[in-house]
């Protein structure tokens, strides 16, 4: 049996180099993920540095731990789903073998312990290429993070620990063993029939297997689609990946399903042509084939669209809950708190909020994380000084609890951030440490601020508690309200010419609060899609060489019938651009379902649907798309009609 | 006692003249459903005695491969039964089948069916290492001698011609020494000299092992070398004929075709 094994590794080069591309790379990026996550979450911090420093540094460490710890498990996803697809696949391609095996004398069980023992042994050397493999890309995922500011320039990530390496290459090699285990119990079934019909007869596709996993990930779907309404954009993030993996799945286990239509769509567009009959059928055909290379690229295509028109949303979402919380006609950005001071004396400014931001640091005892009881915590990053009454005209964010005009004297208001960072709010009447200047001061809290989608400010303390001279030299934002018959741009032109800042409408000044978080967006996307869908991305070319390896007698025999090699060639390209048709129409399915999610959420918190449709990343995943599958197609279906014809279709099985 | 062992291992090669190897009853077997249902067998009796040749001609499209495949348990039956050495393949599970497979039956094909990334002496061993059998080197190469091939032991199928390929799947089923063999058109892809060399080991099977062949086949000179021929046409058994030959074949086969 083994010789058996290893004569047909030799014969089936590309089926086993495929599987074993995937497994390797699969084992190497799990063990990468793992590896980085672990150096963020508990990261080095060199000593010498200021406390700002420091702090800024341990900030970007846990913002990359959070993306890590996303981007962790969908690395395992992708393994598991490409690394499980591929070595179900290569067994599916092996059923007439397996036929004339049984044909032969050869029982379930043989059959069965020969993929097993087969894919025991490929799982194990995919582990063993993924080690030294996974040593590369935990550099390169590395270098991302520095690429993109979460981590300090030069960090030195763990390469080596045996936990994650071990854990890495056994989910690989675990995966292979559970992928064709499936597919060898189907295998074990294989009749010996088979072995006879010249073709090859169908195997059925739709298995119950797959009618089972696409049904209840799509019912999973809906259910996530339904019920995902997140407030915080970790788990708007964590909810749109959830769906495109889960869609992604439904979909592609249901895929066999509209490989018919797609066929059929195939057969009118090339109608005129002679190929066009011809590829219509041998889309059909191969409708498991088919299925096999667009499941990766539904996976891909599902993340890409989902998640980057959730963080769309997102950012979107954003500027519009700002635009729709402030009251005013401008806002300006000013250098320092003096001349934000001299707001209020330029003709026609009815009203100005000024926010100053003070070097400050705020000690209050909060809880976090359920910890039982509230220790005092310092909040040194700042705290936003205000007036009260201005602000509260200015600003139509209402207090969960106290009340805003309160704020003046030793007051302090308890702004959005501190909840969105996860810490219980202190209550009004609690107090709290407030130091500014070396002054340490203690101050009531006589207003709690609601969560907003925007993280906002921590403390807002009444300007009158705070020294004039640390006000003076604030940087700051003020919302200016114009007066009534004035003209907005003539008052807009008078604040510049004075020189006091910058003046943008609202509106421009919300857009870009949602420019600032599309930024941070953008870096997340790379962080948790870099590496992972160049990974999909092989798993998609993967699965097209295995399928085109397998036809070479398929090929050689239209060949023989008449057709030129070139139009082979075209005829699989034009298979492959159904493939990809395939892949991006459900692909985007999944993300168009969760962006009327998004919608839906939206339209609760902020009173308008948000949808935004990624043009650029859609333009580029349809156009790559097309562009690996039909390269991909070119070269290995040139590859499988490089040797004549005649040898081949003579040599069947 | 000592005759008793004598008797199994003779059994294990060939049955006694005289056995009946298979035996067909009113078999049925349809394709399809609705207005596509095609009876490929609408009745069938066929009887083969043990340590003999026969043929099955008819029309294309009239039943002969299905006809094998249903002898063989390959394939079940809607109806009727198919008792091979009188044991009754309808109720028989995967394991008796393949138990069957390693012991009791061979097959051939018109396109031969090797396995294409094993050396011919590989291919023609298979059937033993499946069985779970030692196999040595000398049993498989003496099977390849004896289809003329000792020298071609080390290669693959596709160095070989139609006829070397055939007449390794032929030793492939010689080595394993199955009591009936399933030929389904094994001269079909060959030329004249290769399909003579392939019918004298096919004669050779029956005459010197007393092994029992079933043979589909459109030639009628392929059929004259068996020791009857049977006459297919729609999925009946519509004549027999003994100790055929060629020109008579050819005629019966003519007047069936019109
Ligand atoms: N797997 C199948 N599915 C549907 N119809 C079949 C199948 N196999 C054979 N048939 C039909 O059964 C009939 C007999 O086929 P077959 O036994 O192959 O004929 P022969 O070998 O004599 O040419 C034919 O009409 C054929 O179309
Ligand atoms: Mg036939």
């Amino acid at each position: 049996m083994f010789t058996l094994s290893l004569s047909t590794l030799r014969d089936r080069r590309q089926l086993f180099a495929g599987a074993l591309v995937a497994i390797a790379l699969g084992v190497a990026l799990v063990q990468a993920s793992l590896h980085v996550l672990t150096s963020v979450s508990d990261p080095v911090i060199p000593a010498g540095l200021s406390a700002a420093e420091r702090d800024e540094m341990r900030e970007g460490f846990v913002g990359a731990s959070v993306v890590m710890g996303l981007q962790a498990p969908l690395v395992v996803f992708l393994a598991v789903f490409v690394v499980g697809s591929t070595c179900s696949f290569a067994v599916a391609q092996r059923r007439r073998d397996l036929a004339l095996l049984r044909l032969l004398g050869a029982g379930r069980g043989q059959t069965r312990r020969l993929l097993v023992t087969e894919s025991l042994v490929l799982g194990a050397a995919g582990a063993l290429c993924g080690a030294p493999l996974g040593v590369v890309m935990t550099w390169i995922q590395t270098r991302v993070l520095e690429q993109v500011g979460f981590v300090p320039a030069g960090f030195q990530p763990v390469y080596w620990n045996w936990g994650a390496v071990l854990a890495a290459g056994a989910t690989g090699a675990g995966i292979a063993l559970l992928g064709s285990w499936n597919a060898a119990r189907r295998a074990g079934r294989v009749r010996p029939l088979e072995a006879m019909a010249d073709t090859g007869a169908a195997a059925r596709v739709m298995t119950p297997g797959r009618w089972c996993a696409g049904v209840l990930s799509l019912a999973l779907s809906a259910l996530l689609v339904a019920g995902g309404q997140a407030a915080d954009p970790i788990g708007a993030i964590t909810i749109a990946m959830a769906l495109s993996v889960v869609g992604a799945v439904a979909l592609s286990a249901l895929s066999p399903l509209v490989v018919p239509l797609v066929a059929r769509l195939f057969g009118l567009v090339f109608r005129r042509s002679l190929l066009g009959g011809l590829a219509e059928a041998n889309i059909r055909d191969g409708a498991r084939r088919n299925a096999s290379v667009a499941a990766p690229l539904i996976t891909l295509v599902a993340l890409v669209l989902g998640l980057s028109g959730a963080l769309g949303v997102l950012a979107r979402s954003i500027g519009v809950e700002q635009e729709r919380l402030t009251r005013g006609d401008l806002v300006v950005t000013s250098a320092d708190g003096a001349s934000a001071a001299r707001l209020a004396g330029i003709p026609g400014v009815a009203d100005v909020s000024s926010q100053l931001a003070v070097p400050a640091s705020v000690t209050a005892k909060v809880r976090k994380d359920g910890a039982r009881a509230a220790r005092p915590h310092t909040f040194d990053e700042r705290v936003v000084a205000v007036d009260g009454a201005a602000y509260e005209r200015a600003r139509t964010l209402a207090p969960t609890s106290g009340s805003l005009a309160d704020l003046h004297g030793d007051a302090v208001a308890v702004g959005p951030a501190v909840s969105a960072e996860g810490f219980s709010t202190p209550r009004v009447g609690d107090t709290v440490t407030v130091t500014a200047d070396g002054v340490e001061r203690v101050l009531r809290v006589v207003a709690v601020l609601p969560e907003t989608l925007e993280i906002g400010d921590e403390f807002l303390i009444a300007k009158d508690a705070l020294p004039t001279a640390l006000l003076a030299a604030a940087p700051g934002e003020s919302i200016v309200t114009v007066a009534p018959g004035a003209s907005v741009d003539e008052v807009a032109e008078r604040i510049r010419a004075a020189g006091i800042g910058d003046t943008e409408s609202v509106a421009q000044w919300a857009q870009g609060k949602a420019d600032v978080q599309q930024d941070g967006n953008d870096k997340v996307f790379a962080v948790l899609l870099g590496l992972a869908g160049v990974y999909a991305l092989i798993g998609v070319i993967n699965a097209l060489v295995i399928a085109t390896a397998e036809r070479r007698t398929e090929f050689a025999v239209a060949r023989l019938s008449g057709l030129e090699r070139r139009q082979v060639v075209r005829m699989a390209v034009v298979e492959a651009c159904a493939v990809a048709t395939i892949g991006l129409v459900l692909g985007g399915l999944v993300a168009a379902a969760g962006m009327a999610g998004m919608a839906k959420s939206t339209a609760a918190a902020t009173g308008t649907a948000i949808v935004v449709v990624p043009w650029g990343t859609l333009a580029a995943t349809v156009l790559g798309a097309f562009a690996v599958t039909v390269g991909a197609a070119v070269l290995t279906a040139r590859a499988a009609t490089r040797e004549r014809p005649a040898a081949l279709a003579a040599a069947r099985t | 006692m000592g005759q008793n062992l004598l008797d199994r291992a003779e059994g294990s090669q060939a049955a006694r003249a005289g056995d009946v190897a298979l035996e067909m009853r009113q078999v049925v077997r349809s394709y399809g459903t609705g207005e596509a249902r095609v009876r490929a067998l609408d009745g069938v009796d066929l009887t083969l005695d043990a340590g003999s040749w026969v043929a099955v001609m008819g029309p294309s499209g009239s039943g002969k491969s299905t006809l094998l495949q249903c002898a063989a348990g390959l394939d079940g039956v809607d109806a009727g039964q198919v008792l091979l050495f009188g044991e009754d393949l309808a109720g028989a599970d995967d394991r008796r089948l393949t138990r069957l497979r390693r012991d009791t039956v061979g097959f051939v094909f018109q396109n031969f069916n090797l396995v294409a990334s094993l050396t011919a002496e590989q291919n023609v061993a298979l059937p033993l290492r499946l069985a779970g059998r030692r196999v040595g080197g000398a049993e498989v190469r003496r099977a390849l001698d004896g289809v003329g091939l000792g020298d071609r032991g080390r290669h693959r199928p596709r160095e070989l011609s139609g006829g070397q390929q055939q007449r390794v799947a032929i030793a492939r089923a010689m080595v394993a020494k199955p009591k009936v063999l399933f030929a389904d058109e094994p001269t079909g892809a060959l030329d004249s000299t290769s399909a003579r060399v392939v019918l004298s080991l096919l004669r050779r099977m029956v005459d010197g092992a007393g092994q029992t062949i079933a043979m589909v086949t459109h030639d009628p000179i392929a059929a004259a070398a068996a020791d009857a021929v049977v006459f297919l046409a729609d999925g009946r058994v519509v004549d027999r004929m003994e100790r055929p030959s060629a020109r008579r074949v050819a005629e019966r086969l003519a007047s069936l075709e019109v």
